[in-house]
């Protein structure tokens, strides 16, 4: 009967500790013949036991099914309570929700992704994605670049990950705002990293991070000559249901959960919303 | 939508065919309490009930549909393993006495609970649902619903319509379970004759003329489409809301909520959801403290736009249905028709 606000089982498989802040859950339903797929740039409503649900991105490849990764930064309640749960524990999830990135539109393409922090999390789903068709198919993508951008460099994420897509040849610049004794790398915000970055004509953007980090990023990718249609960003907001109907992640008309949280810069222009000052 | 099948209901049959429907279904009817509020009640024993026809309900049947608190699910932890339980299915439930705006609004949340894809526990809800509406004679005195083409009377919608011509009901009967319902119970009603046409249409025209409230709801609608609103509404407006949440609890067509999960002990709990409002500023509030919503004219914006705006856009009718509740219930007078009236006025630049 009701199964609207009723999740699947699922375990955990692995954990993999990203940084203090950040752990990817890789997660497996417990039913295993439960039909489950999803996109690039989709979401899942995570139940925690005792603490209710979260919207949280999949981090991982669907190539990568029936595993499912789930990075997630500690921030509040249900999210420090993961932190504590251990391999073999159970937690909840509902989905997929939202709309994902249009990879299809990227085939032949050179595709830039801009990430701060945790906003690494929904891009690492695409590249994985994309790095996995392009052994396969021939409209896959062209060439990747990623410019990613931390606090620190205690606070890098995902650092095994990015050390294989750089083997993989993906041209991968990282920057932090603040240096350690150690770090002999860039220094400075994300934004200084696209300033000796040379675009080409059809390279689609995907954008991803703190709003303020996705507001001056969308400014220069525009100044560099990207067109709206090709400037992509995720946006975050708080969910109670994840499927249209609760009204918390209602912006000017739109339903972030329906329309979004996947957007391109010309859609975004429409709203309301931080990530876009008009 | 043709009614069809449309029959006369003497008024000392009412309460008969009522009793008859309370041994089917749980009956709800407005009540008054011992407090002199008129609410929609589940009613025991009809002959020691007695229903009031004459008061608008406080309440719409929204709190029937969508609960102010509701437990979705339970679940438990045991051994490791992290398991919900199934709700109570939903019982079936004849509601009586609902005026056309509170239908209206049903229709209405029917869209909202069903996009994309339906919301089980309250499809299971409306399934089980029979509603009996009442036409208005006289409007309630904040009452506009002539504005927002929900009354005073219905063409579509509801199981039953009555229309109360003095000594007796003109009664219409919807598709489905309405027409069922009077085969069923054939015997405690007549047949329509043209003098009760033509008193049900004479009465029609005299309600459409007895509302004291002019309420520009369509002009509003149409202006906003084409110009946005002013600063200084939304300032004058803000200034004197106090962020209770009040006209979003009242309002039929208001289904926000918020699903929390509630530990009973370390190894159980139920899944609750419960209304919320755009209104209060914990609405849109991240885990860590962002908020994404941080100027606070925005609540207030976020209501009347919602309504008139956007869900204009999307359905081609505003989603107010003219009940006036939140006229009654804002201390402050900033409900929507005071934001209509200011921004009809606006000066088209």
């Amino acid at each position: 009967m009701n199964k609207t606000f009723i999740p699947a089982q699922a375990v955990i498989r692995k954990i993999i500790h990203e940084n203090d802040q950040i752990s990817t859950f890789r997660l497996e339903l417990t039913n295993k013949r439960l039909p489950f797929t999803f996109l690039p740039g989709q979401f899942l409503m995570l139940s925690v036991p005792h603490c209710g649900e979260a919207a949280i991105s999949i981090s991982s490849s669907p190539d990568k099914l029936p595993l499912i990764d789930l990075s997630i930064r500690r921030a509040g309640e249900l999210t420090t309570a993961i932190h504590k749960m251990k391999k073999g524990d159970q937690v909840g999830i509902r989905g997929p929700f939202g709309k994902a990135f249009p990879i299809k539109d990227f085939a032949n393409r050179d595709l830039l992704f801009v990430a701060g922090g945790i906003g690494l999390a929904p891009l690492k789903s695409v590249i994985d994605h994309c790095l996995f068709q392009s052994g396969l198919e021939e409209d896959a993508v062209h060439g990747i670049s990623l410019l990613y951008g931390s606090r620190s460099p205690s606070d890098i994420a995902f650092k095994p990950v990015i050390e294989l897509w750089q083997a993989q040849g993906v041209d991968c610049r990282l920057t932090v705002d603040e240096k350690d004794n150690n770090w002999k790398g860039n220094v400075g915000l994300v934004t200084d990293l696209l300033s000796d970055f040379t675009l080409q004509n059809n390279t689609k953007a995907l954008v991803c991070g703190p709003p303020i980090m996705i507001r001056f990023v969308i400014a220069r990718l525009v100044d560099l000559g990207c067109d709206d249609q090709s400037i992509f960003t995720t946006l975050e907001r708080h969910m109670k249901c994840g499927m249209g109907i609760c009204g918390h992640c209602h912006l000017d008309g739109k339903l972030i959960c329906l329309d979004g949280p996947v957007f391109n810069l010309s859609q975004l222009k429409k709203l309301d919303v931080m990530e876009f000052s008009r | 939508m043709i009614d069809l099948k449309e029959l006369i209901l003497s008024k000392d049959n009412l309460y008969p065919l009522l009793r008859k429907l309370s041994k089917e279904a749980r009956l709800i009817a407005p009540v008054k309490n011992t407090y002199g509020d008129t609410l929609f009640s589940p009613i025991d024993d009809i002959d020691k009930t007695e229903i009031d026809l004459d008061n608008q309900p406080q309440a719409s049947l929204k709190p029937f549909f969508l609960p102010q608190q509701e437990t979705l699910a339970g679940y438990t932890i045991n051994e490791g393993e992290y398991t919900f339980s199934q709700p109570d299915p939903a019982q079936d439930t004849i509601f009586f006495g609902v005026r056309s705006c509170d239908l209206t609004a049903l229709l209405y949340m029917d869209l909202i609970f069903s996009k994309p894809a339906k919301d089980a526990t309250y499809f299971d809800r409306r399934n089980h649902s029979l509603i009996i509406t009442l036409g208005c004679n006289q409007p309630f005195d904040n009452c506009f619903c002539e504005a927002t083409g929900s009354g005073p009377y219905l063409e579509y919608g509801y199981g039953l319509q009555f229309i109360d011509l003095g000594d007796r009901y003109y009664v219409s009967a919807g598709r489905g379970k309405g027409a069922d319902l009077l085969n069923k119970w054939g015997y405690f009603f007549r047949e329509v004759q043209e003098e009760d046409k033509n008193r049900r249409y004479q009465l029609f025209l005299e309600a459409r003329g007895q509302f004291t409230r002019n309420i520009q709801v369509s002009h509003a609608c149409q202006k906003l489409q084409k110009e946005t609103v002013a600063e200084d509404i939304w300032e004058k407006l803000s200034r004197r809301c106090y962020d209770c949440g009040g006209c979003a609890y009242v309002c039929p067509t208001c289904t926000c909520f918020s699903v929390d999960d509630k530990p009973q002990d370390s190894s159980s709990g139920i899944r609750i959801r419960s209304w919320d409002a755009c209104t209060s500023s914990g609405f849109t509030r991240m885990a860590g403290g962002h908020n994404p919503v941080s100027r606070s004219r925005h609540a207030l914006k976020r209501r009347f736009l919602h309504k008139l705006k956007h869900d204009y856009e999307s359905h081609g009718k505003a989603s107010c249905t003219g009940c006036g509740r939140c006229v009654d219930i804002c201390f402050g007078g900033v409900d929507i028709t005071t934001f209509i009236d200011l921004f009809t006025k606006q000066e088209t630049p």
